[in-house]
């Protein structure tokens, strides 16, 4: 993750996603501004791809992947207010 | 990984969840534009008893079945004046119409004089994806200049937003469906208003689109859309019609008190 300033308490998320809901258009994958998500090898019960978490402590809860998912597939919550320490 | 997934959304107290997920396309922007249209019902101070949602035919007439508020489904044209029927029944509700082209250019335009006219509280959520959606090779009023595939057409395309700022809507934005937070408040705004306000969601159609008719590339036809269009709030109405060199232009254009 990309650090700007220190002393800074940025908001840390945790995404969820329900697999079997997922039509596989991965908007959350292309769209994602810090890159947690990726695309499954896997396929769910309709034969889709699902995105997967690659890194969990990147997400900053910015809510992008929930408002913008067609299928109420993935949504975040804030986990914790992190302080940023070292550059 | 396991303890990522979990059984319930938080959106899942305003769908049939049994129906869900949807029989629209993976990625289409009808299910995006839901999705923010429940976050901006959510984020307003109305209470989900008092939002009605009226949609018509076609893709966009599945929405009134998967929304747990009080939908109807108008299958047969005149969405405007049926939506304005029940304003003026249920005068302490706020009526929201989700249509397409069908529903609100070809058999509902003519209502739009009377209703910005009388003034009736009525949001129009217009998903114009520029085709019929069945009938891919037609050309129609939005299709883009020199765009239907089956013969050319040599016609301008149908300016929603100077039509809708002239019959006197007091809110008028457009939006593409992935600027999913600008378009949200602009839902929040809108369902406020006190007159017929008008949102066009420019979505693209993924299965029947008639230049590149591959499927499975949701996300890159999204990008496109995205990258061919700019903001530019106030801009004046007469200039917002789609041509192929221009780029789209989104913004909001007509916000009266």
């Amino acid at each position: 993750m990309k650090v700007f300033a220190t002393g800074v308490k940025v908001a840390r998320g945790e995404v969820h996603i329900l697999k079997d809901m997922c039509k596989g258009c991965h908007f959350c994958v292309t769209y994602c501004p810090m890159d947690v998500l990726e695309i499954s090898t896997e396929f769910n019960t309709k034969g889709y791809h699902f995105p997967i978490v690659k890194n969990q402590d990147d997400c900053i809860n910015c809510g992008l992947c929930g408002m913008i998912c067609p299928d109420f597939a993935i949504w975040s919550t804030l986990k914790e207010q992190k302080e940023v320490v070292e550059l | 990984m396991l303890e990522n997934i979990e059984k319930s959304h938080p959106a899942d107290c305003f769908l049939y969840t049994d129906s869900v997920p949807s029989v629209w396309c993976p990625g289409c922007g009808i299910g995006t534009v839901i999705n923010t249209f429940i976050q901006a019902v959510e984020k307003s101070s109305f209470s989900s008893d008092k939002v009605c949602v009226v949609s018509g035919m076609g893709c966009t007439g599945k929405v009134a079945e998967y929304l747990k508020f009080n939908s109807f489904n108008k299958i047969d044209g005149n969405l405007i004046e049926y939506a304005a029927k029940l304003k003026l029944q249920n005068s302490d509700r706020k009526i929201v119409v989700f249509s397409n082209n069908a529903d609100f250019l070809i058999s509902g335009a003519k209502d739009l004089v009377e209703i910005g006219e009388k003034g009736i509280e009525l949001l129009v959520i217009h998903v114009n994806n520029i085709i019929y959606t069945i009938t891919e090779y037609k050309a129609i009023p939005t299709t883009p200049f020199m765009r239907a595939s089956a013969d050319k057409n040599f016609e301008l395309p149908f300016n929603i937003p100077h039509l809708a700022k002239e019959c006197g809507a007091t809110y008028v934005a457009r939006w593409t469906p992935l600027r999913a937070g600008w378009l949200m408040y602009s839902m929040i705004d809108s369902l406020s208003k006190r007159g017929f306000s008008v949102i066009e969601v420019i979505s693209p159609c993924l299965m029947y689109y008639p230049d590149s008719k591959r499927i499975g590339d949701a996300a890159e036809l999204m990008k496109f859309y995205d990258d061919n269009s700019v903001i530019k709030h106030g801009e004046l109405t007469e200039d917002l019609d789609i041509r192929v060199h221009n780029r789209i232009i989104l913004g909001k254009f007509v916000d009266k008190k």
